[in-house]
């Protein structure tokens, strides 16, 4: 997993990360049975890890309006989530996981709405 | 000189006059069905390449139907003192325009679905909410492309393919054989965005680009066709297949003249209709003008198409001509 500290979405307090997105990429592995293990860093080596397979998931701040849409696969947005202040947010993941796309999509549908 | 007193004459007998209204009513429920089908599409049509390029074949196979419509204004037009020839050459310019619009649309999505494929471009498709369920992306799509598809394959395309013999109409003729054509588009990209679902991540270039290819190859036919015609090659039949059979009636019908001994054709096709020069060897050293103008209107009287005949007397067949043999 990869993210970039950003407002209310994702707090970075030394090696310890909460948020309201955090907890719902956490959520989100264990419906999957997966572990996490978070990377922060700025969005352009996250997505640059994405493309090299190091990562699986960025998460963030990251909005519809996102520029990296020809490197990641994108999420739809979701303005439902607590602190994304009206922003849909979106999250990354690499080109051509579908599955996992859609896996991560319907999650989000049952958790924060559409 | 009743019927040949006017060059160009451009009314149409009763079966042509239904087939062109038959074809502008085709036409016009082309437009509509094409748009709604491009708005549909453009709702699903997410990141595969593969329907990306169905979607722009969509939109590029409107302008055969444009270029038919406004090409019919036209060459309804009497011939003038300044446009001689009236305005027929119309429809084998609006065929032209569509030719090339395709090859070069057709070129550019062929080259971009190369390029998907080379950099290995691996295209993703999520899910979409309808009516609060969660379905993937690609289930939308296949549905879509199998649905639109009914119009061109069974209902427009087998329509103009028996209207554009009547009409002689080579645009007509083309549009049609693109729609009946186009299943294989809906096989292509529902097999690619198939394809991605399991996880074949190539299959969408590959269906892209041979939608492409399609379309290279239906602008190339097209382009050519319009080009020779504009060339004057001699006439040929709507589907281009064989030399016109008529240059072969003109002939025998000048033959059968008590004082013709020889004759030969130039024929050419202006869009819809013939632009004849008949050559005629007389038996003897004078010929009537009565037997001129009789045999004019007789080759006319021949077929709809020729409007616009001149019958010439001459001392040596061209060589060029037709002699129907």
């Amino acid at each position: 997993m990869g993210t970039s500290p950003d407002g209310d979405l994702v707090d970075v307090d030394g090696g310890d990360l909460s948020g309201p997105v955090v907890d719902l990429v956490d959520g989100f592995a264990a419906r999957v049975h997966a572990d996490t293990r978070w990377t922060v860093a700025s969005e352009e080596t996250l997505v640059t890890m994405l493309e090299a397979g190091d990562l699986d998931l960025v998460a963030g701040g990251i909005t519809a309006d996102t520029p990296w849409i020809d490197k990641a696969g994108v999420t739809r947005g979701y303005r439902g989530i607590d602190g994304a202040d009206g922003r849909e947010i979106v999250m990354l993941v690499p080109l051509g996981e579908n599955a996992f796309l859609s896996a991560l999509e319907r999650f989000l549908d049952e958790e924060v709405g559409g | 000189m009743r019927e040949t007193g006017q060059f160009g004459r451009t009314t149409l007998p009763p079966e042509q006059q239904r087939a062109i209204r038959g074809a502008v009513r085709w036409e016009i429920f082309t437009i509509v069905y094409t748009s709604i089908t491009i708005t549909v599409i453009a709702l699903v049509v997410g990141e595969s390449q593969a329907m990306r390029t169905a979607w722009i074949e969509d939109m590029l196979s409107l302008i055969p139907q444009f270029a038919f419509l406004t090409a019919l204004l036209f060459v309804r037009r009497r011939p003038t003192r300044k446009h001689p020839y009236g305005l027929h050459r119309a429809m084998g310019i609006g065929h032209l325009v569509a030719g090339v619009a395709l090859l070069a649309v057709g070129l550019n999505l062929a080259f971009e679905a190369v390029l998907g494929l080379l950099s290995g471009e691996h295209p993703t498709i999520g899910t979409v909410q309808l009516f609060g369920q969660t379905i993937w992306l690609g289930w939308l799509m296949v549905t879509v492309m199998a649905v639109v598809i009914i119009g061109p394959v069974f209902f427009y395309g087998p329509a103009k393919s028996k209207l554009a013999p009547v009409l002689h109409n080579k645009l007509l003729y083309a549009d049609a054989d693109m729609a009946k054509a186009d299943w294989q588009t809906t096989v292509a990209s529902i097999v690619g965005v198939l394809g991605v679902g399991v996880g074949v991540w190539w299959l969408d270039g590959a269906a892209a680009l041979f939608i492409s290819l399609g379309i290279i190859g239906d602008g190339f036919r097209n382009t050519r066709a319009a080009i020779v015609d504009l060339m004057d090659q001699r006439a040929r039949t709507y589907d281009s297949k064989h030399p016109h059979p008529l240059a072969a009636d003109i002939v025998r019908y000048l033959r059968s003249r008590p004082w013709v001994a020889q004759a030969a054709v130039r024929m050419r096709d202006q869009g819809q209709v013939f632009h004849v020069e008949a050559f005629v060897l007389p038996h003897r050293r004078t010929v009537s003008i009565a037997d001129l103008t009789a045999a004019a209107e007789g080759v006319a009287d021949l077929d709809w198409k020729m409007q616009d005949v001149v019958v010439i007397p001459v001392e040596h067949l061209p060589e060029e001509a037709d002699t129907g043999r």
